[in-house]
């Protein structure tokens, strides 16, 4: 239920704001957690171990391919998504990654994850980014579920999903 | 006495005099502001390129983007993508002092160099708007290529170049007609142009394309990931790599990048303050910008502007 409003809230403020062009969308939620900023950074830049804390994620898979890492997500829908993994900062405790394959309602999803200090040693702050597209690039009509409504709502889920899920994960340890 | 007091007189008078023409040089006769396109909450930072602060958030039209700034006539054109229309600011003022409604998508701008005429890239239409800066109108428009999207006027030639991003070309225009068509990397967004060559940002190609408007020769270079915007000054170019949020830096004479800096997430858009000697550049994830010396290329100062902070095109009053 939880989920269908945040959808539904998405839905109604992007068309307010985004009701065409080709405009890149962007979803940023932070979450505090009690656990110390080390503890946190730890989980969040291992890339193969967001099975661990996303929910949606059912099982994981590791590819290499090169000089280039890609994880294999199996979702708890069944669906399969791919994604390559890009970057990290030990410095700034950020972690990059795009999403490469799968059937999503949204395109040139792009990404990263920031760790940063919280109020005292036992607390930090996990801030998700993402940047993307809705999947129909070009020009009005837009056909139905291709739209940046779609698209947001879609990436909304994902990230405030796991968001949630990092906090529970971190925090039952 | 009398002599001693008027000869105080004086040095005050003189002291008082190079004060103010001090204060005055530095802080009207160069005119040092930014503005900053925030298409996440609908407004214009205008910041103080001397103080580096915002100094005013003006609100403009929905999804602002596109701008350009015609210094002589100290006017700023901003392009809302969300609600088809250009606002007019005054930038003696910074209010906004007409708004051309277009029924259609404005993606980027550009002016004549005599200012007379505004470029606007027409995205659903496949169309250049030409405004009438005089009359603040819309008095013409020129049938182009599909989805165009970056703009820029070139004076050596009387030029004017805009990228189309998914046909992977750029188009050449002299006096309204095409006269040239030539491929570049894939998903060409920016375009800059100076002298005899114009430069594209391929963003799928982590690349950028020179081009030759001599002989029409073209050349890629390969930058960081996803690069939206190119800007050249002397020997350098810039490059602004949205994924890897960083800063290309390319060595023009020998054609390849030489470095990459840091700026703040996702940068999409840069200009330069030539007086001032300042980069900046606008971070669309970290909704600031980066101040930069172009000295020795040191970040100065990040601030803090609106959401989503854009700004495609010449952003610079100077």
């Amino acid at each position: 239920m939880r989920k269908f409003i945040l959808a539904l809230t998405a839905l109604a403020f992007s068309m307010s704001v985004f009701a065409h062009g080709p405009t890149p969308q962007k979803v940023q939620e932070s979450v505090t957690v009690n656990v110390s900023i080390d503890k946190a950074w730890a989980l969040v830049k291992d890339f193969g171990a967001i099975n661990k804390w996303h929910p949606a994620v059912k099982d994981i898979k590791i590819e290499k391919r090169g000089e280039d890492t890609y994880r294999i997500l199996t979702l708890e829908s069944g669906d399969k998504l791919e994604e390559k993994f890009r970057s990290i900062d030990e410095g700034l405790k950020k972690i990059k990654w795009e999403i490469t394959k799968g059937n999503v309602p949204f395109s040139d999803f792009n990404t990263y994850i920031i760790v940063s200090k919280g109020a005292n040693a036992n607390e930090s702050i996990i801030q998700w980014t993402a940047r993307f597209y809705r999947t129909y690039k070009l020009n009005p009509p837009i056909p139905e579920g291709q739209d940046d409504a779609t698209a947001k709502a879609a990436v909304q889920g994902i990230v405030d999903n796991g968001i949630a899920g990092l906090k529970k994960t971190l925090e039952s340890k | 006495m009398i002599i001693q007091n008027k000869k105080i007189v004086l040095t005050i008078l003189i002291c008082f005099l190079t004060l103010l023409t001090y204060f005055y040089s530095n802080n009207e006769k160069i005119n040092s502001k930014a503005y900053i396109t925030n298409q996440g909450d609908n407004t214009v930072s205008v910041v103080d390129l001397i103080n580096l602060e915002v100094i005013k958030t003006i609100k403009v039209g929905v999804a602002p983007l596109g701008i350009t700034i015609l210094n002589k006539k100290n006017l700023a054109f901003i392009g809302n993508v969300g609600t088809d229309d250009i606002n007019i600011i005054d930038t003696n003022t910074d209010e906004i002092i007409r708004t051309i409604k277009l029924n259609t998508a404005p993606l980027s701008l550009t002016s004549s160099p005599d200012e007379s005429k505004v470029y606007v890239t027409d995205w659903f239409k496949n169309n250049i708007l030409i405004i009438s800066v005089d009359e603040m109108k819309v008095m013409d428009s020129i049938e182009v290529g599909k989805t165009p999207s970056g703009i820029t006027f070139n004076k050596k030639y009387g030029y004017l170049i805009i990228t189309n991003r998914d046909s992977n070309t750029v188009e050449i225009y002299k006096k309204n007609k095409l006269i040239k068509r030539l491929n570049t990397g894939r998903h060409p967004f920016g375009v800059h142009t100076k002298g005899q060559y114009a430069y594209t940002a391929n963003v799928y190609d982590d690349s950028i394309t020179i081009i030759n408007l001599a002989d029409w020769t073209t050349k890629i270079i390969k930058v960081g990931a996803h690069p939206y915007n190119v800007l050249t000054h002397q020997n350098l170019g810039f490059v602004t790599n949205t994924v890897d949020d960083s800063l290309s830096i390319i060595d023009l004479k020998i054609g390849k990048e030489i470095k990459q800096i840091n700026t703040g997430e996702t940068p999409e858009n840069l200009d330069i303050h030539r007086k001032l000697n300042l980069l900046i550049v606008t971070n669309w994830g970290s909704d600031s910008i980066s101040v930069y010396s172009l000295k020795n290329l040191k970040l100065i100062k990040e601030i803090k502007t609106g959401a989503q902070s854009r700004s495609f095109g010449d952003f610079i009053l100077q």
